[in-house]
Parts: C-alpha cells; structure tokens; sequence
C-alpha cells in the first residue's frame, strides 16, 4: 500500500513479471485493488494485493473494505516515495493502516520502503536516514523494517528477497543445505534464488576453507567482508536483466558458466523453480565437476522444497 | 550538431558508462573536451560543443572522422545545412574524411513507420543540399559533373543512448580506421567456418563495441544480445573475487599472492540459452573479448575442438594487434602533432 504514484506497481512489475524498470512509467494509476497470485518455490503460492493509492481508495479501505483488505494479511508492505513531502493526510492514512493491520491481522511483518531512491540528488545515505528519523517517530508501537529501494538499481531486490525470506517456512534448512553442499565442493559459496523471481531464497555460510590461501591475519569472517557486500541482490538484478534481453530474442536464459582468473562460477537449474549460484575460488576446480555436483543433489532439494507446504 | 542534439550523452554512455537515464542531467558542453581511447587503435574523440568553429578545430587533416548527431525528433534543416557547409571545407582540406551523420534520440519515435520515413527525409536532405552545395558554378556545365566525381562517404546511423543502436553505429564508425581490420574478419571467417559458429564477433570488452566480425550479415537481435552478455559478465566479475589482502594486510608483510592464480589464466564463459543456441565468450587480449552464438548440440559434442581452434584465433589476433601497435608508435614518431584519429561534431 501507499500513496498513488509512489511505485508500488511499478515494483510488483519488475519483480514479478520480468518487465524492465524504464517500462513502468506507460502504468496508470492502479484502480482500487489488483489481486495476483504467484507461485513462489512450487508450493508456496505468494497472494499479492496491490491497492491504488488515491485518496477515494484509501477511505475505502480503511472503511468498507476494511476487513476484506486487512484480514489475513502475511506481510504489508507500505511505499513511500523519498522526495514527497508527506502531508498530515498522508501522516494520517499511513498510521491508521499500520493500526487496521496491527489490530486485524496479529503478527503480520510489516517493511516500509523508502522509494525512487535514484530520483535523490546529493547524499543518498543522508535522505534516507532523515526519511527513516522521520517514519520511526511517527510510527508508534508497531515494529516496522525500513529500507530504500529504487527499481533502476539493486535495492529492490535486497528489500524484496529480505520480505519473502519471512515467508519461507524452511529457509533455514535450504540454508543449512547449501552449506553443506559448499563444503562437498569446494565452494566459497552457494547461492539458492527462486526462478522467475530471482529473488535469493537461501544462501550458504560463506567457506573459509575454499580460500587457496589463508592469511596469516585475517579471520574467517574477513572472507565475507571483502567480497562486494551488495552481491546476492546485484546478482539477482544482473540476471533478471540478462533474461530480459534473452527474451526479447525470444530466448530463455537457461545456465550460465563463468571462469575468471579470480573465480569460477556455474549458475544453473537446481529445482523446478529455484536456480543455483555455485562460486568456487580454487582454480583447480572444473566447471564440469560443479555440474555434476549439482545434478547430484536435485532430488535432495525437491524432496526439500515438497515440505515447504 | 545542434544544441543538446546528444553528444556528450553519447561520449559519455558509450565510454564512461554513464548511466543513459543520468544523461538527463548533463549541462549543455561550452569548450572542446578530448577524450582517449585505446582500442585496436588509439583513439581521440573530441566531443565538440554546438557552436565550435572551423578556425578551432585546424588543421581539419588531423581528422579522420567527422560524426555529425543531429537531433531527429526536432527541425533539422538548420542543422543539415551546417553540416553541409562543414563537408565541403573539410573535403577540400581532408578529401578522404569519413563523414557519420548519427540521427540521434530514435527511441523518443515509438511508431516505426514514421521513424524510417523521418530517416529518410534527413537522408535525402543531405544528399540533395550536398549536390546542390557542391555543383559546379553554371558555366562549367559541359565539364563532366563535379559533383559525380567527389567520393565523399557519408554514412547514416539510427540512434539513441537507451538501446543497443548506438554501439553499433559507433562500432560500424570504428571499423572504418581500423587497417587491419580484414586480416581480423579473416581469422574470425575461417574460424566460425570450422568450429561451425552462426556468428562471431570481437568486442572491446570496457567500451562494449564489438572492432570486427566474421562476414555473414550482422543481425541486429544477435548484436543486442551478445553485447548484453559481455556486460552481464562485466557487472558479474567484480562482485565474487575477494580481496583479502586490502582489508587485513599488514603494509610490512611481503605481498603473498594465492597459489594458482595464474594471470595467464584467460576469462571464458559459455551461457545456454533455450530452445538451442549457447553464447560462448573467451578473452583473447586484456580488453577484448571473442563472442560467438552457435548451437548447443554443437558446443556439447564439439566443445574441445571448438576451444582448440579458439587457440589459434587468440594467437593470431595478438599478432595482428602487435603489429598493429608498433606501426602506431613508429608513426606517432614521425608526426609531431598528435594524431586524433576521431572527431564529434
Ligand atoms: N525514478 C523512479 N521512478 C519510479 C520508480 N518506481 C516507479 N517509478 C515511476 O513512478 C510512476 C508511478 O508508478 P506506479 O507503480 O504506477 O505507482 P503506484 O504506487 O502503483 O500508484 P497507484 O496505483 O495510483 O497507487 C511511474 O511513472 C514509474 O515509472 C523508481 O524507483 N524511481
Ligand atoms: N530521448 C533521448 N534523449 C536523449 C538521447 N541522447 C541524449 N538525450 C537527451 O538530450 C539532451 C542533451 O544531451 P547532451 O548530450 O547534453 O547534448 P549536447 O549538447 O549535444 O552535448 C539530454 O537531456 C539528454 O538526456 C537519446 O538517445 N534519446
Ligand atoms: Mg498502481
């Protein structure tokens, strides 16, 4: 939800439909509610509510529709965009939605997205600390996650992968999983995304024993520090882009393999709705073996993903 | 040429990789800025401002290419006018200058017909006011036509800084000064013909402009893509090598380098696209890059021989590369103002 031009379709587009971010200014203002259903991970089918942000509908919601709209609610995501001004009208819809969900649908999450981050001249960092200053004081009582988002660059991506991750029931054995098959190959590190979303659903604990050489110095946490911390969302960004151009050819990205003097990569099919990124540091290690290991442990992750629902 | 026609947006997208969206924001240019490039060839590109002078560009033979951008979404006689007058003077100084004239915003027409129709007005535009321009005064008539006999290339391009189009117009601008380019186009021809590849192209990979391709028609789908898939690798690259010795590396300490990481070890990568082509893309000098689209089956079942003719290809566009580079520098030596191979107008 939020006020009407702030983004919100435009976001579910990027994400969702595999649109990319200079298509979304031919929407119009979305009329009352547009209901989709998305099948995430197979059995998880994710119920999205887009709800047009104009004032009429707003009144609605918070009215008549009430309990249509804030019932069984899993997760509310509100969007704001960073270079309005927020009026008292604005102040007043975003504080009795956050209340109607609080008191209808007990123990929904609920993310604030600061939007068109990228529309911001001058220090990013700074006008978004300023607009979360803001929304913090405002929003009494109710736990809120806040991020900043753009969809011109990764960010939506680390904010969306961050709010379905709540949603995923067995994240945490994916991730144990992942962990597990990185240290079976050698692997500094395993990412899990979900197919047409791209979305991360699950990524390995990163292996300090892949590193070819451990300095003397560093600690095994350091590994993970001095990779670019941005890459799990710059990954989903640059890959969601690339099928983009594939299809416009009308070809579908299908696998990818990658050997650089730094490291070799292989991102490939790994259930019938997620995709693996296997990132190997050890020269000595082939593409062709990665392959293989990832055919090894399909079954494994399917049977994985069944208990899902 | 006119005011805010695009060309610094154009210098910058194409060599800076400035974001096309960030364009938007750039001031109108008010003094002449130079920029290097090295490619096969080193370039100079001089992004010019609207109201440059003839008088500031002397000698005009230092030039090589003359890109005209004129703005095609708004009146563009004026313009083409301008552009007129420059050919005659710069033929008359530089006869065999290469004469790009880039109809540029093209995205901002969304319907094609009128796109290709507004293309051909500025074509025919040009052509007409060139005659005209250049036509013998009326009483040399009877004399063989003048206007016949000057072989002034000018070349019209499609363009715009939010797709594809632009690279391949500053590609095709490129190819024009680059010597050896058949010497390229032939190990790129013999090595598509015995590794069965539909297509084949060597890009520069930090500008994205592909310097040569095999003979076989370039489709304009088939570019796109390619060039697409050198900057997913771009972007991918960086994100995955760590680098610990930045973070916690005692400045004291002799530099240890991790065993096996041979520089020698040369970037490839192969990307399966469904329902049957694989993209395949292998390093061959630093910064550049050969990108082939074939068939899948025949990447699978051919892989080795294909990877072993790729050897013989590096090695023989190194040579020519080298070659190349040290008749550049012999003839730097010789000429004592710097060459600019490259205009924009
Ligand atoms: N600069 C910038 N523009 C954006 C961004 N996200 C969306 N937009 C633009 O904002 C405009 C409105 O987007 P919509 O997605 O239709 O807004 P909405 O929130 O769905 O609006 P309603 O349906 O009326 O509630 C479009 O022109 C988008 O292109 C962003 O991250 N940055
Ligand atoms: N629609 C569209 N606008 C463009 C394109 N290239 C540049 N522009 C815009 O044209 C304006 C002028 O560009 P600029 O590069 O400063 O022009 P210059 O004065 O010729 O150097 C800027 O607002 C750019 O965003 C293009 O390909 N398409
Ligand atoms: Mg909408």
């Amino acid at each position: 939800m939020g006020k009407s031009g702030s983004g919100k379709t435009s976001m579910r587009s990027v994400i969702f439909s595999n649109n990319p971010a200079s298509l979304t200014s031919r929407f119009g203002a979305t009329i009352d509610f547009e209901q989709n259903h998305v099948r995430f991970l197979g059995d998880l089918i994710l119920n999205l509510w887009d709800c047009g942000g104009q004032n009429a509908f707003m009144d609605s919601y918070l009215t008549t529709q009430r309990s249509t709209i804030f019932k069984d609610v899993g997760v509310l995501i509100y969007v704001l965009d960073v270079e309005s001004r927020e009026t008292e009208k604005d102040i007043h819809y975003y504080n009795e939605v956050l209340a109607a969900v609080a008191k209808e649908s007990e123990g929904a999450g609920v993310f604030v997205l600061v939007h068109k981050m990228d529309l911001v001249r001058g220090n990013r960092e700074v006008a978004f600390d300023r607009k979360k200053r803001e929304l913090l004081e405002r929003t009494k009582d109710i736990p809120i996650t806040i991020f900043g988002t753009s969809i011109y660059d990764e960010s939506l991506y680390k904010a969306w992968s961050r709010i379905v991750h709540t949603l995923i029931p067995n994240a945490a054995a994916f991730s144990k999983h992942l962990t597990t098959f990185a240290n079976a190959c050698s692997a500094s590190e395993v990412i899990m995304f979900e197919r047409t979303t791209f979305l991360v659903v699950a990524t390995s604990k990163v292996q300090s024993s892949a590193v070819p050489v451990p300095p003397p110095a560093a600690e095994p946490s350091d590994l993970s520090l001095t990779m670019d911390d941005k890459r799990y969302e710059r990954t989903s960004e640059i890959i969601k882009e690339f099928k983009y151009s594939c299809s416009r050819l009308r070809e579908e990205f299908h696998s990818l393999e990658l050997e650089l003097p730094e490291f070799t990569a292989v991102l490939d099919e790994l259930t019938k709705n997620t995709y693996i990124l296997v990132v190997v540091h050890d020269p000595t290690i082939e593409t062709a073996a990665i392959q293989m290991n990832i055919r090894l442990i399909r079954d494994k992750f399917e049977e994985l993903q069944a208990d899902t629902s | 040429m006119a005011c805010r026609s695009g060309k610094t947006s154009i210098q910058r997208v194409v060599f800076e990789r400035l974001p096309a969206k960030q364009t938007f924001y750039l001031d109108t240019s008010t003094r002449i800025n130079k920029y290097r490039f090295n490619s096969v060839i080193p370039l100079e590109i001089w992004d010019c401002p609207a109201n440059v002078t003839l008088e500031q560009l002397s000698p005009l033979s230092q030039f090589s290419s003359i890109i005209f951008v004129i703005d095609i979404i708004d009146k563009f006689s004026g313009p083409v006018n301008k552009l007129v007058d420059w050919i005659a003077v710069f033929y008359a100084e530089k006869p065999d200058i290469n004469v790009e004239v880039f109809a540029h915003k093209e995205d901002a027409i969304t319907v094609d017909d009128y796109k290709l129709e507004t293309f051909g007005n500025l074509q025919r535009l040009v052509v007409e006011s060139l005659a005209d321009a250049l036509a013998p005064p009326t009483d040399d008539q009877n004399s063989p036509s003048y206007f016949e006999n000057l072989q002034i290339p000018v070349s019209f391009h499609l363009t715009s800084v939010y797709n594809h189009s632009i690279y391949e117009a500053f590609s095709k601008t490129i190819h024009k000064l680059i010597e050896p380019l058949s010497y390229i186009e032939d190990l790129l021809n013999i090595f598509c013909a015995n590794s069965q590849c539909a297509k084949a192209f060597l890009f520069d990979t930090n500008a994205r402009l592909y310097v040569a391709t095999d003979t076989s028609p370039v489709d304009s789908g088939t570019h796109n893509l390619c060039c697409d898939y050198v900057l997913m690798l771009n972007q991918l690259a960086p994100l995955y090598k760590y680098d610990l010795y930045s973070t916690s590396i005692d400045a004291n300490k002799p530099e240890v380098l991790p065993t096996g990481r041979s520089p020698t070890r040369w970037a490839s990568s192969s990307t399966r696209l469904k329902p049957d082509s694989t993209l395949t893309y292998w390093q061959v000098t630093p910064n550049m890059a050969v990108v082939t689209l074939l068939r899948t089956e025949l990447f699978q079942t051919r892989r080795g021989l294909i990877e072993y003719n790729l050897v013989f290809l590096r090695e023989g566009i190194q040579e020519i590369l080298e070659v190349e580079n040290l008749r550049q520098r012999g003839e730097l030596t010789n000429v004592a103002s710097p060459t600019s191979p490259e205009k924009d107008s």
